[in-house]
């Protein structure tokens, strides 16, 4: 037993000093799909570099197997045709670890992990860019007709009038109904357009007691209905000058009491988290969604919903004058970081994939669902064609066609601290709370975020 | 007959503490019965609150491992928990040895500066050491990943703690015997103390396993990705698939459940301290 258990330390022992001889060693014993040439750059000194040493080889930091690194891997593919040599090594980074990454980084002043090219949420970008300008390039050379995207979405990754970031995919607001349940109360997708709050009140008021259900589902801490409602008019819950803007805020006091109007009249069921708020809709307990145009992918795989859904644009903010029936919420874009080593082919390959090419978003979209932000995209027959889920509506065309409307406002590098401030008051309000206590709590807390 | 009727009442007034202890047991069962279950079902099923097996689960492992490098990420995490629980073990039962065995002031002091350490969270910890590595060009090395855990201050008290248990004695007698102090640690110590070795690693290995933010800051390329790694790559597109996401999970916590259930009773012993 002795010597077992001495064998087992001395097997312990050997395999430390080996992995720690061969630098990356852990790799390689264990990767035998790993290519020749990924093989060659193991050597310790070589395999710590996150991005490529200039050559033809790019990384990139991305999420979502099935639409963000699937599109990725086929512009890299479009442009190795034309490009002989060119390959990329798509790294699954989270959006939430591509920020912890960036912030380590950053802090230790080490970007040499970094990837070249890294996807961010557009509703994280602007903090990072603001606290750390030196880990990303300004893309002021690079080949790209900007007018050919949305001034919203450029917005996103630009500081100062310099672009940062190539847009990708589109967060244009759809609201999203269940047509059997709207005409069980007598209603159809055309009573729901281009409306108002109000009137949506009216008409959910009235399918909930027709039918018993909700006319929207939201989430009560993470969820953006409410932030949607304000940037559709426009504006934001901080100011021109960068701070907290809750209190006082008239656009933003209309829309909370549009929305706790909502849920105190059983138009909105409210649920805790992202995975009741996909269980309202899967159980048919909501007739409605409105949210980024992403969520049509979660719809589409409950597949007996099929050809009951219809979309259209989401209610507009009453007695607001800048009020608009449509905004944006979520989409990501790229960035080249400061670590690339070969910046002039990172732009190449950006601009003329997803910076240019309405072959490469028709090509993408029948695969991914990633509808492009790209607006001449929109025009083409791909996106034209109906879509049987949506009762046959041709979505993706609409989709484009919404985000060329979308207003812009003040971003807001906490986008999330204000939306969980706000959140967290209308759920004061809704359970008694006083409003202006409510309000002046999250003005509070939002300051506070702030200032960290 | 009296003895039939006191057996009686104590077993009547047992009931309720059965009732409640059965009552936790399935709170606590359901979780797992529920993550089982859910690997078998599709997404929609899943939520659409359906608790019963269903029958898609070769259905999600197939999506599962076209999707994801299951059995590499299964590889790795057992490489890297296997070699941080082994030097772990090794390092900490060392130290834990040293402190109670060759004790004096200095070491008492030495001891409670180590107890503070385990006071400093691991985020805070987190870009000093992402510097260090950096600079000693540990990143995306094995070394790099198992370091920060091999020795820890929790692990070192446990052994420290557990040490009191073993007889004195016995050093002496082996000293008179003519063994070295290595030997007597080796010979004597070790295996007295499997117990504790077996709780430790029970810990140690669990740690390992399921450690995520560290990798995934020094490890920076697709071929070290670990279970929780994928587990994570899993929640972050727009398409949650429940069904696919509940088989990741099943994967990831059967390696700890098997070593768990393994050393189940010397993890009891271990834990309170039982020397053999």
């Amino acid at each position: 037993m002795k010597k077992k258990l001495l064998a087992v330390l001395l097997t312990g022992a050997m395999a430390m000093s080996l992995a720690a001889c061969g630098g990356g060693s852990g790799d390689t014993s264990q990767d035998s799909a790993a290519t020749s040439s990924e093989a060659s750059s193991s050597e310790a000194s070589s395999s710590e570099e996150s991005s490529s040493e200039g050559g033809d080889k790019l990384t990139i930091w991305a999420w979502d197997q099935t639409f963000n690194i699937l599109s990725m891997q086929m512009a890299a593919d479009q442009y190795a045709a034309e490009h002989e040599g060119f390959e990329v090594e798509i790294i699954e980074t989270s959006s939430d670890d591509c920020q912890t990454k960036l912030t380590t980084c950053a802090n230790a002043g080490d970007y040499s992990t970094m990837a070249d090219i890294v996807l961010m949420q557009d509703n994280s970008y602007q903090k990072y860019l603001s606290s750390y300008p030196d880990a990303f390039t300004d893309l002021s050379n690079i080949n790209i007709n900007w007018d050919d995207f949305g001034a919203l979405k450029q917005s996103y990754s630009m500081k100062d009038g310099v672009h940062y970031g190539v847009p990708f995919d589109n967060g244009a607001v759809i609201a999203c109904y269940r047509t059997d349940i709207l005409s069980e109360a007598g209603y159809t997708v055309a009573d729901l357009t281009d409306i108002t709050w109000s009137r949506f009140i009216e008409i959910g008021k009235d399918v909930h007691e027709k039918t018993g259900k909700y006319l929207l589902s939201s989430e009560a801490n993470g969820g953006d209905t409410l932030m949607m409602m304000i940037q559709s008019c426009g504006a934001n819950f901080i100011n021109d000058s960068g701070q907290a803007y809750i209190v006082g805020n008239e656009v933003g006091d209309a829309c909370i009491d549009l929305y706790v109007e909502m849920i105190q009249n059983d138009v909105i069921k409210l649920v805790n988290n992202w995975d009741e708020y996909i269980s309202t809709i899967t159980n048919g307990e909501a007739a409605g969604i409105v949210n980024g145009n992403w969520i049509t992918a979660t719809l589409m795989t409950t597949e007996d919903q099929s050809g009951l859904w219809e979309i259209t644009n989401m209610p507009s903010v009453d007695g607001v004058a800048s009020a608009t029936n449509y905004a944006n919420n979520g989409g990501s874009s790229w960035y080249i970081t400061s670590n690339c080593k070969n910046v002039d082919l990172a732009m190449d390959f950006l601009a003329s994939t997803f910076g240019s090419s309405t072959d490469f978003y028709d090509a993408i979209l029948p695969n991914t669902g990633a509808i492009a932000c790209y607006l001449p995209a929109g025009e083409s027959a791909v996106y034209n064609e109906p879509n049987a889920y949506f009762n046959d509506q041709a979505i993706f065309s609409t989709i484009v066609g919404y985000s060329a409307n979308i207003p812009e406002f003040i971003s807001n590098p906490y986008h999330y601290e204000a939306r969980e401030a706000v959140n967290t008051a209308v759920i004061n309000i809704v359970n008694g709370t006083d409003k202006a206590a409510a309000l002046q709590e999250a003005q509070e807390t939002l300051e506070f975020k702030m200032s960290e | 007959m009296t003895e039939k009727k006191n057996k009686s009442a104590i077993q009547r007034r047992l009931v309720p503490t059965y009732v409640f202890l059965t009552i936790v047991s399935i709170i606590s069962v359901f979780p797992l019965y529920w993550m089982i279950s859910a690997a078998t079902n599709t997404s929609t099923e899943v939520s659409r609150g359906r608790i019963l097996p269903g029958t898609h689960f070769m259905e999600n492992f197939k999506n599962l491992t076209a999707q994801q490098p299951l059995w590499r990420a299964l590889g790795n995490s057992f490489f890297y928990a296997i070699l941080t629980t082994v030097v772990c073990l090794l390092v900490c039962s060392i130290a834990g040895y040293g402190f109670e065995i060759y004790h004096d002031k200095a070491k008492d002091r030495l001891f409670s500066i180590l107890l503070l350490a385990m006071m400093v969270p691991q985020v805070a910890t987190m870009v000093p050491l992402f510097q260090m590595f950096s600079k000693a060009k540990l990143l995306n090395t094995a070394v790099g990943f198992i370091l920060p855990m091999v020795s820890t201050p929790f692990m070192i008290m446990m052994f420290r703690q557990n040490a009191r248990a073993f007889p004195i004695d016995i050093i002496e007698a082996a000293r008179i015997d003519g063994l070295n102090e290595v030997q007597i640690f080796f010979r004597m110590f070790f295996p007295t103390m499997r117990s504790t070795y077996a709780a430790a690693g029970v810990i140690t290995f669990m740690n390992a396993w399921n450690s995520y933010l560290w990798p995934k800051v020094i490890m920076t390329d697709n071929k070290s990705l670990t279970m929780p790694m994928l587990i994570a790559n899993l929640i972050t597109g727009y398409v949650t698939d429940y069904g696919m996401l509940m088989c990741g999970v099943l994967f990831c916590s059967i390696p700890t459940m098997v070593v768990f259930f393994v050393l189940q009773k010397q993890f009891a012993e271990g834990i309170t301290g039982a020397v053999k």
